[in-house]
């Protein structure tokens, strides 16, 4: 009977060393002709900015819908307003901000927003574009999910039903960039869902495109809170709110330009079993 | 047959097994990829995204900047890959317009030279 041929082991697994060498290390899969949802984190934030920059530019929205498309987000949407958040916070200029935020916003609306242009000053709804994505989207890719934010705001309210986004045919405004912020309604809110003395700000602008980034000061007597538009895009982009303490008396304004709003006071509201609790205030600002 | 056979025969089932499992079943990963190793088409419609804002800002830093995600080559080099890429796969004529644009920017561009601050 003949020796099994123990060397054969050792020269197998150097065998196999050597194979993963050469396919690790020495020539290992080039992946050249990548689609952009293999992209790293950053370089797809990189990327949605720069549909955002261009989206600004062109206003057609089926084009960018079809390049969002293209990083395999599950939900465009939220991913673009956590972008908006996380840029806003980490003190990006406010125009790419809004730039990102507007996508967002048009692209959950459907409707392209085009604003008011200097010359003309004229105004424009329009639906989606028939156009088509610049890039032929052949190819197999399959692209995958990309990790969903998580938005780390606490929901303490209903969503507001704001942004209508009703198209306009033609408006002739002047360009009204700059221009003060107006109180549009100031409502009492008696919902015993919702935290007792809330004061929920909304900010939009005059296509009622809610505004992200817009700072609002509180002020009390002995003393004085900023806050900003945008930290719960959940809710709304153009969303703030603040808890109000029952039997103060406060005043809000929009730091940027804009009347003060006094004698703010969380009313008091009594719930279906009539028991008395502290309501809350929805204000509504509007650049005209 | 002789022994050392073996050991040679064992050796390259063992280089194709490695080779099998390091390019088939188990590959290296490039899931973090960079904008510079997309495909053409894509790196078209990124240069093509990057002249439709600058059609809108004007802004050439700007486009300069954004156009070195796409790897190491010269702003004005990757602009005319793009356009050639545009113009094989039937880019509409509005888009190759915007593309030649960018690249007559980019061809004019001239830095700010350098302030010579501290110097007598």
């Amino acid at each position: 009977m003949k020796r099994f041929p123990w060397e054969v082991i050792p020269a197998l697994a150097v065998g196999i060393a050597l194979g993963l060498l050469y396919a690790w290390t020495i020539a290992p899969v080039r992946y050249v002709n990548t689609a952009p949802n293999t992209l790293r984190a950053d370089f797809k934030d990189q990327y949605r900015m720069l549909i955002s920059a261009s989206y600004a530019s062109t206003y057609d929205l089926a084009r960018a819908k079809s390049r969002i498309a293209l990083l395999g987000d599950t939900d465009p949407v939220q991913v673009l307003s956590a972008q908006a958040q996380r840029l806003l916070a980490s003190g990006q200029p406010f125009e790419v901000v809004q730039q990102v935020a507007m996508l967002a916003d048009d692209l959950q609306s459907g409707v392209a927003h085009v604003p008011p242009t200097a010359s003309t000053g004229t105004s424009t709804s329009v639906a989606a574009p028939t156009s088509t994505p610049a890039a032929p989207l052949s190819g197999t890719e399959t692209p995958q999910a990309a990790p969903m934010e998580t938005p780390t705001v606490e929901v303490v309210n209903t969503p507001l039903s704001l942004g209508t986004s009703t198209p306009r045919p033609t408006r002739t405004p002047t360009p009204t960039a700059g221009a003060p912020f107006v109180l549009l309604s100031n409502e009492m809110v008696c919902n015993s869902n919702l935290t007792n003395g809330l004061m929920q700000i909304s900010v939009i602008d005059s296509h009622h495109h809610q505004i992200p980034g817009v700072e609002i000061i509180i002020t009390w007597d002995g003393g004085e809170e900023h806050i900003f538009t945008g930290f719960k895009p959940d809710i709304g982009i153009g969303y703030a709110d603040y808890i109000m303490h029952s039997n103060v008396t406060y005043t809000v304004r929009i730091a940027e330009s804009g009347t003060p709003v006094p004698n703010l006071t969380a009313p008091g509201c009594t719930d279906s079993s009539s028991q008395p609790y502290t309501g809350g205030l929805h204000l509504t600002f509007q650049r005209p | 047959m002789p022994r050392w056979l073996y050991s040679v025969i064992a050796i390259l089932i063992g280089i194709s097994l490695g080779l099998l499992y390091g390019w088939v079943i188990n590959p290296v990963q490039f899931v973090d990829t960079t904008p510079a190793s997309m495909r053409a088409d894509y790196r078209a419609d990124y240069v093509l995204m990057i002249a439709e804002a600058y059609n809108g800002d004007q802004n050439t830093d700007l486009a300069i900047h954004r156009l070195a995600a796409l790897g190491g080559s010269s702003p004005v080099d990757i602009t005319s890959q793009a356009i050639q890429t545009a113009q094989n796969i039937g880019y509409s004529a509005d888009d190759v317009s915007l593309l030649q644009e960018l690249r007559r920017a980019l061809q004019a561009y001239q830095p700010e030279p350098p302030t010579m601050e501290g110097t007598p």
